[in-house]
């Protein structure tokens, strides 16, 4: 008797656990951090298993962490403009990072995207989407800009349009290039669109 | 021992259900085109709605709560929740709400993906695709609180107001029962 109950305790967990696990857990994001937050240096894996921090990728004159993914429409239409953000802005000091947090995507395919897409700024993988969590990154493409001293000056999308023949407002741009120019950037906030991050 | 024995087999019986249900949305994903509608079925037709078009059936005087669903077939979780969608909106609309839906998929989908999924969901509320170059406006314009992430549900009241919203995959018994304060279902 004893034994049947330790047996009906650890069926009811499991079906707790199932019950629980198939939730969705959109609407559970945490906030992001505020305009002017100082974002914490971290490390993750590169594609090969490599870890790398933040700080050593960083760029002299400040830092674009790029979610994006593989299997995302929308953050594939960007795959050409986030690889010529990265080209033009590389000779500037501002160094492109592009991290995968969802969970479906391990690192052989990020690998294999990259490479099939001439995508050639880092590419960080981050298992159980901790940075996504840290950043409060619901979507991909999402894009984050810190300066040298790693304060959030932008966070949103890249541009107004998956569209490339669409594009109104170059977002991203226009503050990386106010941060260059030593001005104030004008909008620092821009609704990110693309898909869910799949998080584990 | 006999009891242990059959408690044995309903657990295994329950974990391999449980397992099941973690693998489909992958199985889900493999097979991503929609199978087009029967000759039967009426054609889906998608509307394209640009900013105004919305402000404007979200601030016309309506005599019912409305529901709108924002989703795309690049979703999973659109995808997912579809079915329940589908089955809410004919315990409903028939009486006694308005319900839309409005896909953020790209403007070249409006004659196809679109409309092949929504046939095979065999969809009938008013369907459209917002057609902006922009779709910030259009995020700000339904809830500032609003990321953009899909899927989105929101329910109106007769006044325009919002009462109820869910980012994410929605739980059918929450939205019927936020939509029961505001109506009656068909078969009631």
């Amino acid at each position: 008797m004893k034994n049947l109950a330790i047996l009906l305790a650890f069926v009811f967990v499991i079906a707790g656990l199932a019950a629980t696990g198939t939730r969705a857990v959109e609407g559970e994001i945490p906030a992001p951090p505020a305009i002017g937050a100082t974002i914490e240096d971290f490390s993750l894996p590169d594609v090969n298993g490599t870890e790398r921090s933040l700080k050593s990728l960083a760029g002299k004159k400040g830092t674009v962490l790029l979610f994006i993914a593989v299997q995302c429409p929308v953050s594939n239409a960007y795959n050409e403009r986030m690889e010529k953000l990265a080209e033009d802005y590389k000779a500037k000091g501002i160094a492109v990072i592009g991290i995968n947090s969802n969970v479906k995507e391990d690192a052989e395919a990020v690998k294999a995207h990259a490479a099939e897409h001439k995508l050639t700024f880092p590419i960080l993988k981050d298992p159980g989407n901790k940075i996504a969590d840290k950043l409060g990154a619901s979507v991909t493409p999402e894009a984050y800009f810190v300066d040298q001293n790693n304060k959030l000056l932008y966070h949103g999308r890249i541009d107004n349009s998956r569209n490339a023949d669409q594009i109104e407002t170059s977002d991203l741009r226009n503050a990386l290039d106010a941060s260059l120019a030593g001005k104030a950037i004008e909008k620092t906030e821009a609704k990110a669109f693309g898909c869910t991050i799949k998080r584990g | 021992m006999r009891l242990v024995r059959i408690a044995t087999a309903f657990s295994f019986c329950l974990l391999f259900a449980s397992f099941a249900s973690f693998a489909a949305p992958a199985q889900k994903q493999k097979g991503r085109a929609a199978k087009p509608p029967t000759k039967s079925q009426k054609p889906i037709v998608v509307a394209p709605i640009d900013t105004a078009a919305l402000k404007n059936i979200l601030s016309e005087q309506r005599e019912r709560p409305l529901l709108i669903n924002f989703w795309a077939t690049w979703c999973d979780p659109c995808r997912d929740e579809f079915p329940d969608l589908v089955k809410i909106d004919s315990e409903y609309r028939p009486q006694s709400m308005d319900f839309i839906t409005v896909s953020l998929d790209d403007f070249s989908d409006i004659k196809t993906s679109v409309p092949q999924f929504l046939g095979t969901m065999k969809a009938n509320m008013p369907a459209y695709l917002l057609n902006v170059p922009d779709p910030e406006p259009a995020i700000d314009l339904v809830d500032p609180g609003w990321s953009g992430s899909l899927p989105a549900t929101f329910l109106f009241n007769a006044k325009g107001e919002v009462v109820y919203k869910h980012f994410g995959r929605v739980d059918p018994n929450e939205l019927r029962a936020a939509i029961d304060k505001l109506v009656k279902k068909t078969d009631e």
